[in-house]
C-alpha cells in the first residue's frame, strides 16, 4: 500500500485519532497510551502498528520504557490529496472574503 | 490516430461577500486587493478585456491566459496555463450574482489535469501555498 493509503487508514479510527491528540501534546509511555483506553493492551498495541507504519509515530526505547512520539510529517500527503487548485482558490477567496467583512473594511477606512 | 482525450476535473467553489456585484467585480481584477489571483507578484501584467492577456509571476512560477470574457458586473472568463496544468489550457469562470445586500461569487476552474504526473506537482505546489499563506498571515499581524 502507498504512504496516503497508510495515513488515511491510521486516522480512520477513533482511538488511533485520540493516540495521535494524545501525543501531540507530547512523546509518552506506552502504557500511559494504554491506559487512556478501554481496551486490551493487544488492541492499543495494534493501533500503534497502524500508526507506526504510517509514519505518524516513532518508538524508542529507553531503558526499559518504550516511549512512543508523534511524528506530523505524513499527514502533509493527505492534505495534498486535495486537487493543489482547490488549496489555490479556498486559500484566495477566503482572503478576498475578509477583505470585504464590515469590520476589516471600517479599519482600513480610518 | 486520434489523440484521446485527457482525464480532467472541475473544481467549484462559492463564497458570499458583503458587497455588491459591481464592487466585488472591480475588485477581483484589481491587484490591490488581497485574495484576487493577481495580488502578491513577482511581475504582472494584466489585461483584463476580451482577448487581453495576462502573464502572472510568482516565486518563479509563471501562469499565462487570455480573457474570453469580461461582463461587468456578473462574469469573467480566462484561460489559465501554469506548469500545474501541464502546460494545458483550463479555464477560470467567476460570476457575481446579486444576493440580498451582497454577492454571492462563484469560481469554477475547469479543464484540470487529473492524473498521476498532474499530481506530481502537489508536493511543491503545496509547499508554495503553505509558504504564501504564511507571509500573508505575517503581514495581516503586522498591519
Amino acid at each position: 500500500m502507498d504512504q496516503l493509503t497508510n495515513v488515511l487508514t491510521a486516522i480512520s479510527h477513533p482511538s488511533r485519532r485520540a493516540i495521535i491528540k494524545q501525543l501531540a501534546k507530547g512523546p509518552a509511555r506506552f502504557l500511559d497510551v494504554a491506559d487512556r483506553f478501554d481496551t486490551s493492551l493487544n488492541a492499543t498495541t495494534k493501533h500503534l502498528k497502524l500508526l507506526e507504519r504510517a509514519g505518524l509515530i516513532e518508538r524508542e526505547k529507553q531503558g526499559r520504557e518504550v516511549i512512543i512520539s508523534f511524528r506530523p510529517e505524513p499527514l502533509q500527503a493527505v492534505a495534498g490529496w486535495v486537487h493543489p487548485y482547490e488549496q489555490f482558490w479556498n486559500t484566495r477567496l477566503d482572503q478576498f472574503e475578509q477583505h470585504f467583512k464590515p469590520n476589516k473594511r471600517k479599519k482600513e477606512k480610518k | 490516430m486520434t489523440k484521446s482525450p485527457a482525464k480532467t476535473i472541475e473544481i467549484k467553489l462559492e463564497r458570499t461577500i458583503a458587497a455588491p456585484p459591481l464592487e466585488v467585480h472591480d475588485a477581483w481584477l484589481d491587484p490591490k486587493v488581497p485574495g484576487n489571483p493577481w495580488h502578491e507578484a513577482d511581475k504582472l501584467l494584466l489585461t483584463p478585456k476580451v482577448d487581453g492577456f495576462f502573464y502572472w509571476l510568482i516565486q518563479g512560477t509563471a501562469h499565462y491566459g487570455r480573457f474570453t470574457h469580461v461582463e461587468r458586473p456578473g462574469r469573467i472568463q480566462h484561460t489559465w496555463v501554469s506548469p500545474n496544468t501541464l502546460g494545458e489550457e483550463s479555464m477560470v469562470t467567476v460570476t457575481f450574482d446579486k444576493q440580498g445586500s451582497g454577492t454571492l461569487m462563484t469560481l469554477v476552474h475547469s479543464g484540470l489535469p487529473d492524473n498521476d504526473k498532474g499530481k506530481g506537482h502537489e508536493g511543491g505546489w503545496n509547499y508554495f501555498l503553505g509558504n504564501f499563506t504564511k507571509q500573508y498571515e505575517g503581514a495581516s499581524a503586522q498591519r
